[in-house]
């Protein structure tokens, strides 16, 4: 069993992607064995309203409850956006919320940011922060969105101490200093842009942060698939328990999902 | 086969087991059940499919006394958990440093050392910059005396510029593979920091001067826009593209051999090693465009050399 909490469904407008529908996202969990991923819209982050593209994917998921699991995206930018927040966590019982800062124009720290993470702390939530859809390096003209910061990361770590955080494609994390932000134990972090040989940023994220703290992730549909795979398989130093936990435990523990598989 | 080589075979086969019996599942009857066919996952075989990094560096400096070998040793380490058979390295001074002689010396010495310590996983590339005149063509012989299999540049020049035709020229002298840094930068802010990288087009003009030479655009996926390498390399047939570099996007690798032929696609990670072996295992490709890719493409180059 593997579930993705690295995945995204929709059109990217730098980039074409070969996989952009639902189903397209779940014949390429099918071709690489993936049984489960946490998807967000890409449409939620680049229409004006987000909530118009949470609404698509809501409805574009659903034949494959057991498959997707959508995460709703916020912009606290925009009017009305506590109704849409109460609905999302209410009525469609959302199991993670995400943030992009970046692309909806206000920081973590400013009023909106501040508002958004007091809503989704109280909600109970995890907040899946995404450090990049794509390296700027390629960026298009009209692309002018930058990685989140660690040090954002950190201050709302710590002025949310109840806050729990998916981070999803992060590079550049040090366990000790997320365990010094008192993120230990509030915290998934996929390895997509993580090594497991040479760098071996997983195994010293895991000796800091434990087992708990680390999800499979792969970035798809914009990145390969494989190496994700890969790292799941070179993950033979823990025991067959300890990677099954990375491969998909502490990702159903950590959304709250059911446990049986 | 070495001894590193069976055990990693008994672990990967363990793997392997434990992998299957986990996702086993009945055929799929419903759309929430994976389907069953076709094989899912890794090819089961894809730690023993041979393998040549033609991009890859050591970054300390080996060859000082008392040098922590630790970075190294993850390296090898690392390519045999992959399965790759030998790494192609150097050590390029970076930064946007117009280094001296003798600090361009000590980076090929740090290789060398390496090569000479693990010399069925480490061959060299002499770093250069052509702005050492002379002192840096002696320099390639010097490497190449001591079994490197060719220069590396970085971003010192341009490759267009006149003053890398001495270095082409001696490469092509010496039957060497010439491996370039190169992005095509779209971001400003990079850009700036990087004014000379080299983009498919400069190699591109190197190439239709020296058609001859043994071109290599290092790290088509290292950063910058590379749809738009690739659509440049159409035009220039004698530049060969390495896979490498930390942008691991998909389709990047097909799209490479659909508009530009496999032959011309040479494996290599540049220190991205589990996500590089993924993209050409991920890739959609025939068995024999994978294993040309994954190492006999690059082989060719090399028996060049004593053709």
């Amino acid at each position: 069993m593997i579930f993705d909490v690295n995945a995204h469904v929709g059109h990217y407008p730098f980039r074409s992607l070969r996989a952009r529908t639902a189903a397209e996202v779940v014949a390429l969990l099918d071709r690489h064995g993936i049984d489960r991923a946490l998807v967000s819209s890409l449409h939620a982050v680049f229409y004006r309203d987000a909530h118009r593209g949470n609404e698509e994917l809501w409805a574009e998921v659903q034949p494959w409850p057991k498959r997707l699991v959508p995460v709703a995206t916020v912009n606290p930018k925009y009017a009305g956006w506590e109704r849409d927040f109460a609905t999302i966590t209410g009525e469609w019982k959302a199991r993670a919320v995400t943030l992009v800062p970046e692309h909806h124009g206000y920081t973590l720290d400013d009023e909106s940011g501040r508002a958004a993470l007091t809503k989704i702390e109280a909600a109970g939530v995890p907040l899946l922060l995404t450090q990049r859809l794509e390296d700027r390096r390629q960026r298009h003209a009209w692309d002018r969105a930058e990685d989140l910061t660690v040090a954002s990361l950190f201050a709302a770590a710590k002025a949310f101490p109840t806050l729990r955080f998916i981070l999803s494609n992060w590079a550049g994390l040090d366990g000790a200093k997320l365990a010094d932000a008192g993120l230990r134990g509030r915290v998934l972090i996929d390895f997509a842009r993580l090594q497991v040989v040479y760098r071996e940023e997983v195994p010293k994220l895991i000796a800091a942060l434990g087992v708990e703290a680390l999800a499979f992730g792969s970035h798809l549909p914009f990145d390969y698939v494989a190496g994700s795979l890969i790292k799941l398989e070179n993950l033979d130093f823990l025991s067959p328990a300890d990677r099954e936990r990375v491969a998909w435990r502490n990702a159903v523990r950590f959304l709250g999902l059911e446990e049986k598989q | 086969m070495n001894p590193a080589r069976r055990s990693f075979l008994k672990t990967t086969g363990a793997l392997g087991a434990l992998a299957l019996a986990g996702r086993a599942r009945p055929a799929a009857a419903e759309s929430n059940t994976p389907t069953a066919a076709p094989p899912r996952g890794l090819p089961a075989n894809w730690r023993t499919l041979r393998k040549l990094d033609a991009h890859n560096h050591v970054f300390g400096l080996a060859h000082r006394p008392n040098a922590d070998w630790a970075e190294v040793e993850r390296l090898v380490a690392a390519a045999g958990k992959l399965g790759i058979d030998k790494l192609y390295c150097s050590r390029p001074v970076t930064a946007g440093v117009m280094a001296n002689i003798e600090l361009v010396r000590e980076s090929n010495d740090a290789v060398l050392a390496a090569m000479k310590r693990y010399p069925q996983r480490i061959g060299g590339y002499c770093f250069v910059q052509p702005g050492n005149g002379a002192a840096a063509l002696d320099e390639i012989d010097r490497c190449v005396d001591a079994g490197m299999v060719g220069v590396k540049l970085y971003n010192q020049f341009k490759y267009s510029d006149p003053a890398v035709f001495p270095i082409a020229e001696k490469c092509i002298a010496r039957r060497i593979v010439f491996l370039g840094h190169s992005a095509y930068l779209t971001d400003p802010r990079t850009l700036a920091l990087q004014p000379k990288t080299s983009n498919a087009l400069d190699f591109g003009a190197l190439s239709r001067r020296y058609p001859e030479l043994m071109l290599v655009l290092g790290h088509i996926n290292g950063g910058g826009d590379w749809e738009w390498a690739i659509r440049a390399l159409r035009d220039f047939p004698n530049v060969y593209l390495d896979t490498s570099g930390s942008v691991l996007e998909d389709d990047a690798i097909g799209r490479c051999v659909r508009e530009l032929g496999h032959r011309r696609v040479l494996f290599a990670t540049d220190s991205t090693m589990e996500g590089c072996v993924g993209k050409v295992l991920a890739a959609d490709l025939s068995p024999e465009q994978r294993e040309d890719i994954f190492w006999r493409n690059y082989q060719r180059l090399l028996d060049r050399r004593t053709a």
